[in-house]
């Protein structure tokens, strides 16, 4: 299944009821909905903070292969963002010491089980892979 | 669909998706807060990175004035997310 959306912080409503409706059709469980939800929503947020004046829609994919699901998220006409090249956030540090940059990405990868990232024309394609446990097959 | 609220003691309590497009609303309860506050989260189903920046953004504007927020009713997602982000080492979570 595939869908754009206009690239707006407005579409998240619209980006969960796409995971939604594909989570219902192939009978995916609740806790691997609720990583996608989260790992879908933060690199969408991604985008359109990194490229907010870019015209273009972003597309959203979610196909099952097997036991595992693959998201795909490809933003057009924007520069590169390796995101898998991203230091991880020090997290145990103070309070006053703890930022927020960086946390997004951070919970993306610890939600899903791989990051693929290709950069190609101008087009920035993340995939992400989470293995569906014994609950969705 | 979100909401945030002021039960009768006090509590901010959240309910629905708390996500980027959120933020806006959720501060202006968050940013009138001025003493130790509980943020009750049982009706709250998620929580993204932009969620946690303004409770911790808040966390920290109220421990420089020497109060706090305090988390509660913290389950499923939500504290998955919590887990992942170390929030366990800058919050209480009743």
């Amino acid at each position: 299944m595939e869908k754009k959306f206009k690239r707006d912080l407005r579409s998240l409503d619209k980006v969960f009821d796409f995971i939604d409706n594909f989570t219902a059709k192939q009978r995916i469980d609740h806790s691997v909905k609720d990583a996608v939800y989260l790992a879908v929503d933060e690199l969408f947020t991604n985008m359109i903070r990194y490229h907010p004046k870019n015209k273009n829609d972003i597309s959203l994919t979610l196909e099952r292969e097997k036991n595992k699901l693959i998201i795909r998220l490809i933003d057009r006409e924007v520069e590169p963002f390796d995101i898998t090249e991203l230091e991880d956030p020090d997290l145990k540090g103070s309070l006053q010491e703890r930022r927020p940059g960086g946390l997004g990405i951070y919970l993306t990868k610890n939600v899903v089980d791989a990051v693929q990232y290709e950069y190609r024309n101008r087009t920035s394609i993340i995939t992400l892979t989470k293995n569906l446990g014994r609950k969705n097959v | 669909m979100f909401d945030i609220r002021m039960n009768d003691r006090g509590d901010v309590v959240l309910s629905g998706r708390f996500d980027a497009a959120q933020v806006d609303k959720a501060k202006t309860v968050f940013d009138r807060l001025a003493a130790t506050a509980v943020v009750d989260f049982k009706d709250l189903i998620y929580i993204s990175s932009a969620g946690l920046g303004v409770l911790m953004a808040t966390q920290k504007r109220l421990t420089d004035s020497g109060h706090k927020l305090k988390l509660k009713n913290v389950s499923g997602h939500i504290r998955d997310v919590f887990n992942i982000a170390r929030f366990d080492l800058i919050f209480d979570i009743e």
